[in-house]
């Protein structure tokens, strides 16, 4: 019984040191965002003066306003296609079965195996070639369907029996009609977590946004924050603002969508 | 009957038309690439056979991005499954507080890695947080930070890295514990078989699957690990890798777009011949475990 209760005592101080070890370095860049001008020693980061004026000059003197519009504008529109197109080539996959299942199979081992390094040239080459590069179409294109979201979508309408759609036609409903009316409300739960987790990797993401862009007008916050360190000698204060910028939307849509986005994530593994 | 297979066509196009223009036809292209000597603003480029390949085997600079490839992915490959097996054993079974800590965990793998790394600079930066730490152990941190030192730079990175990804594989192992059913143990139980002795005959041989699937999913992910040095070093102090290397030669000095694909070949082929690997060792039932 002793023994038992030492133990948890234990499991509990452990499990507590790594939440600690976990949070601070999110911790640690809101405080820095909190900080007045000047150095960032150790000694003036344990102090007790805090103050907003970093976040206010962001949107003010720099171009944070801008990037964070660029990441909202592409982050939606890719996340709203998404939805569109994997429920719709989900719907045709699930309820009409040809060939093309043989090939949503193949390019969601393609896209899970074949890393995304091998694009950056070709796919640089090509919206400079196409005109493209620069712009906001550079950001949206490649990303518009996700076969792995397909993937998901498409297992989950083919455990919706048919016979709603089926009574659907029968009442003289267009085929459009009972794809958005009627089968779309029904996957609800499976587009939400597709919805979060394209979202998500949509505004963390660096490499091609950076690759495919040369100006702020279409640059998006990840790409802004990593280039913004470069220009001068580091000014703290206010990437660490500009980085809360980032991370807060995140960490807010997190705490209200947990479920959903723990489920997106296991659901891949699962079905191995 | 007709009617429906063309709708489905239709519907299918937009998915069919994305995979083409922006997958197959960039792969075909870049892989043709690699044979050339084609690079940005020269108009004549040549077909160049396998030297790319060739004079890659011998570039010092993409031995070395290989070499520090490989410290990285067999550095934390180990590290961040054995550690996100425990904690994922850690907070399993239900108790107190279990959703928080779940969360907190696994929070580091939603943010943002321009944000983690540019913290982690900070961090890492000289007389800053880890120095300090470090100091107050007892041992001597690097005089010009730990981002400026080949000797630790990578390490560094590295460390950073398993932080931010125990979380996220922690939560796959936990959906591998919750499909193994209750009743084994309870059998187990049954037959006096303590809870190490479940833990070896039970829990391990059941999370093969997702064991395998974790080390293919973390070494696709980490062979290209980029986005972190390119914020934190740009590749100096021995750290660029091979991703680095390829975006390196390919779009800054010199836009060698033929080399670069040829590079990007190379480590396709490399990460493949791992895939494979793990399949292998994993499917014999007594080599890993």
């Amino acid at each position: 019984m002793v023994r038992s209760r030492l133990l948890s005592v234990f499991k509990y101080l452990a499990l507590c040191a790594l939440m600690i070890i976990m949070i601070f370095p999110l911790v640690w860049m809101f405080r820095i965002s909190l900080m007045g001008a000047g150095s960032t020693d150790l000694s003036r980061i344990f102090n007790t003066e805090f103050t907003l004026v970093n976040y206010v000059d962001l949107f003010s003197a720099h171009n944070m306003g801008r990037y964070l519009f660029n990441s909202l504008l592409v982050g939606l529109t890719v996340t709203i296609a998404n939805i569109l197109f994997c429920f719709i080539v989900a719907y045709a996959l699930a309820r009409y079965r040809y060939l093309y299942n043989k090939i949503l199979f193949i390019t969601v081992i393609v896209v899970l195996m074949i890393p995304a390094h091998i694009l950056i040239i070709p796919l640089y080459v090509l919206m400079v070639k196409s005109g493209l590069y620069d712009s906001y179409w550079a950001l949206i294109l490649p990303w518009l369907v996700n076969p792995i979201g397909i993937f998901l979508v498409k297992q989950y309408i083919e455990s919706i029996p048919p016979a709603m759609e089926e009574a659907a036609r029968l009442d003289g409903a267009g085929e459009l009609r009972v794809l958005l009316r009627v089968v779309m409300p029904l996957c609800q739960p499976a587009l939400a977590v597709l919805a979060i987790q394209v979202f998500f990797t949509n505004w963390n993401s660096f490499l091609f946004p950076y690759i495919l862009t040369s100006s702020d007008d279409v640059r998006t916050l990840p790409v802004g924050l990593a280039l913004y360190q470069g220009y001068q000698a580091i000014d703290w204060q206010h990437l660490m603002a500009g980085s809360a910028i980032a991370v807060v939307p995140i960490l807010i849509m997190f705490l209200f969508m947990q479920k959903h986005i723990v489920s997106g994530i296991t659901a891949g593994a699962i079905k191995q | 009957m007709r009617r429906t297979r063309s709708v489905a066509s239709v519907l299918v196009l937009p998915w069919l038309l994305t995979i083409l223009v922006f997958w197959l036809f960039p792969l075909v292209v870049s892989f043709l690439m690699g044979f050339t000597d084609f690079r940005l603003l020269v108009k004549e480029y040549h077909w160049v056979g396998l030297a790319n390949y060739r004079a890659l085997l011998s570039d010092p600079d993409f031995l070395k991005a290989l070499k520090n490839t490989f410290v990285f992915v067999f550095g934390t490959i180990p590290i961040t499954t054995v550690l996100s097996l425990g904690m994922a054993l850690l907070v399993n079974r239900h108790f107190k507080g279990r959703g928080i800590f779940r969360a907190t965990y696994f929070m580091p793998s939603i943010t943002s890695m321009v944000v983690i790394a540019l913290i982690f600079t900070n961090l890492y930066q000289r007389g800053g947080y880890i120095a300090m730490l470090v100091n107050l152990v007892g041992l001597t941190a690097p005089q010009n930070g730990f981002l400026y030192d080949s000797s630790t730079a990578l390490y560094s990175i590295m460390a950073m890295d398993i932080w931010m990804s125990v979380g996220y594989y922690m939560l796959i192992f936990l959906a591998g514990l919750k499909s193994i059913p209750d009743e084994l143990y309870e059998a187990a139980q049954i037959h006096g078989a303590g809870a190490i002795r479940q833990f070896f005959s039970i829990t391990l041989p059941l999370l093969k699957p997702v064991a395998l699937f974790i080390l293919v999913i973390n070494s696709i992910k980490s062979f290209q690990v980029f986005v972190e040095i390119f914020v934190m070093t740009k590749g100096k102090f021995d750290t660029a890798t091979a991703v680095y290397f390829i975006y390196e030669t390919g779009l800054t000095t010199g836009f060698k777009f033929g080399y670069a694909s040829a590079a990007a070949y190379m480590l396709f082929i490399i990460i493949g011949v791992f895939s494979a690997m793990w399949f292998v060792l994993l499917r014999r039932r007594q080599v890993l475990w």
